[in-house]
């Protein structure tokens, strides 16, 4: 070891005293306990998923696969409503995604200049964070607007998050200088030219943030399908999944209380409606953690940018 | 005389300059604002312009504005019948033990991370704690349902082999509040301390550097460093929770919802769903949602200012 090395690790040791060492083991330890209680249940979910049925019905998947067959996977590619359902929330999620981070940016930037009526757009934006008109006249409103039913309640319904607005707008204001602003309004460009030349460009952080924050809100979303929807063909996959899982969980509970073990037809059932289960449950989830994973980069510090009050 | 009549009419000239000048050079500002001012408009105001339908019977045929009025009847009726005590009950005692457990967890992951000195644990940890985040309330629904299933769930699997009798957890009255607010925290703690962790990174090195000359340990620096700063924003988040007391989360209280645990589950939200959509009496639900709406405004109005008096921190 060089000498240099044995100072720096000396000057660690004087530095560390004996509580600091005790408060780290203990905040490691206690860390490392939140990363495995967020972890073993995602994990179980999945290591299940590809088991054996049997195994996972006697409760002995608990660490690792047993067994491993991906039969559950190809039991569900037969379940046409899900796939109905995917394609549906695929659309609602790309198209109302889009639109919403549009008009967010859009209104981000606009409040964020100086113009006549500012204090009273905020305030008009600000006050619907403390009071709404509540889940039944919005429900009589937007039938009376047409929308009963109506692919485009999909996309309008939370179209635009006051929260994610205030996040944006903070971002530009704190990011983007002023001084960027007038040297082009002096070069005679308008409003327009600077937000989609300027502000766009530069914002590319917040706008992976609220990529995330409105795919994953349109993505999740059961209850507005659940309120506003009839037609089955239109129904968002969370509302699929929801009745599938209910049904496999009925066909479980009327199985547990027959006599199964002399049915043989009945335990495969079971046993093929509880593998399904952990794979509609892996299908359906896993293209929003992926989503976050590759804005992952942007994720933190746009978050961090844009919760701090400028 | 003249001065006077020359001046109001130089006043008025630059008003009306003043709109002119302005309107040249923010109608696109106005422009841009559109789609967010119609937004709130369609979706936010008319239906705060419908809420007078508690006030009136809501007929189809009438629609919202036509509908006769009848006053207080809806009131009345809510506050004269056998569950409203329930509702509330059952509402508040979620949402208080929810805070008492929930809300020092985010604050505590924030402060445990930003005393981390390896970056790269940091980092992992700080990415796997926002992940439950991403799962639907219907995915979180369907997990649970399976890993208490009173039959092959892993939780029984467990209390069985420990040689106890296995717990049908999601058709029994008292197990509904720990499982409601145990999975709230599994899915959002880590999430919620995006805001506190934000408000940690902002502190000046300088400060700990500072603190560890004059011979502070890390419990010190925590006490008098990390908690003084993260105060301004434990204060926001206290003051929005409590305007929140009376609300619900509709949606998963629906879906942890079994006719075993209703005595429980059944909170306001859920009510005015199942009464108002399910059974079409939307003025008298509309009426419930109005009370809570009041209810949490003045809430918030009342919290703000007490906390604001206390210790000159608020949010607005």
């Amino acid at each position: 070891m060089s000498k240099r090395a044995e100072v720096v690790e000396n000057t660690n040791i004087i530095k560390k005293t004996a509580g600091d060492r005790t408060f780290d083991f203990i905040n490691y330890t206690i860390l490392v306990l939140i990363l495995f209680i967020i972890l073993y249940p995602l994990w179980l979910i999945v290591i299940s998923s590809v088991s054996d049925a049997r195994e996972v019905l006697a409760g002995h998947v608990f660490l690792y696969p047993i067994g491993l067959t991906f039969d559950s996977y190809t039991e569900i590619l037969g379940y046409r409503t899900l796939w109905t359902g995917y394609r549906n929330t695929l659309f609602y999620t790309l198209a109302g995604t889009t639109i919403s981070v549009i008009s967010t940016m859009m209104a981000a930037y606009a409040s964020s200049r100086k113009f006549l009526g500012k204090g009273l757009v905020n305030f008009y934006f600000v006050f619907t964070m403390f009071f709404n008109g509540g889940l039944i006249p919005t429900f009589l409103t937007m039938r009376d607007l047409g929308l009963y039913d109506n692919v485009w309640i999909m996309i309008i319904a939370g179209a635009i998050s006051v929260w994610n607005l205030m996040i944006a707008r903070t971002y530009v204001t704190n990011s983007i200088p002023g001084e960027m602003y007038e040297a082009s309004m002096i070069d005679g460009a308008n409003h327009f030219q600077v937000f989609f030349r300027i502000v766009l460009p530069l914002s590319k952080t917040i706008i992976a943030v609220l990529i995330v924050y409105y795919g994953v809100q349109r993505w999740n979303d059961y209850f507005t399908g659940l309120i506003y929807l009839r037609n089955r063909m239109l129904l968002p996959l969370q509302t699929y999944l929801k009745e599938i899982l209910a049904s496999l969980q009925s066909t479980s509970n009327l199985i547990d209380q027959m006599d199964s073990y002399t049915i043989q037809d009945s335990v495969e059932a079971l046993q093929r409606a509880e593998a399904a289960k952990y794979s509609i449950i892996v299908i359906s989830t896993v293209p929003m953690i992926v989503l976050y994973i590759i804005m992952q980069k942007y994720f933190v510090e746009g978050v961090m940018i844009g919760s701090l009050k400028g | 005389m003249n001065a006077r009549i020359r001046r109001s009419g130089a006043n008025k000239k630059t008003l009306g300059q003043f709109l002119l000048t302005h309107l040249k050079n923010d109608w696109q500002i106005y422009v841009l604002l559109l789609p967010a001012i119609l937004y709130f408009f369609f979706v936010h105001y008319l239906p705060m312009y419908g809420i007078q339908i508690a006030f009136r019977d809501y007929k189809a045929v009438y629609g919202i504005t036509e509908s006769p009025w009848v006053g207080l009847k809806h009131f009345r009726n809510f506050f004269g019948s056998y569950y409203w005590k329930r509702l509330f009950a059952n509402t508040l005692l979620l949402n208080i033990y929810g805070l008492i457990a929930g809300f020092p967890i985010p604050i505590l992951i924030a402060i445990l991370l930003n005393q981390t000195n390896s970056k790269k644990f940091k980092s992992f940890t700080q990415t796997v704690i926002y992940v439950p985040h991403f799962i639907s309330t219907v995915v979180l629904a369907g997990m649970i349902y399976i890993f208490l299933s009173p039959t092959n769930g892993i939780i029984n699997h467990l209390l069985t082999s420990m040689g106890r009798n296995s717990i049908y957890f999601m058709a029994e009255s008292r197990w509904f509040r720990p499982i409601y607010i145990i999975t709230g925290i599994w899915q959002n703690a880590g999430w919620d301390s995006i805001l506190y962790i934000a408000a940690l990174t902002g502190i000046d090195p300088q400060l700990y550097e500072a603190a560890t000359i004059d011979g502070a340990n890390k419990l010190q620096k925590i006490r008098y460093i990390d908690l003084p700063s993260l105060v301004p924003i434990i204060t926001m988040l206290l003051v929005l929770n409590c305007g929140q007391l009376l609300g619900s989360n509709t949606e998963k209280a629906l879906l942890f919802q079994t006719p075993g645990n209703i005595d429980t589950s059944d909170v306001l939200g859920v009510y005015v769903y199942t009464m108002g959509l399910g059974g079409g009496q939307f003025s008298y639900t509309a009426a419930i949602g109005l009370c809570l709406n009041v209810i949490s405004f003045i809430m918030i109005i009342l919290v703000n200012t007490l906390v604001r008096r206390m210790n000159g921190s608020s949010l607005f």
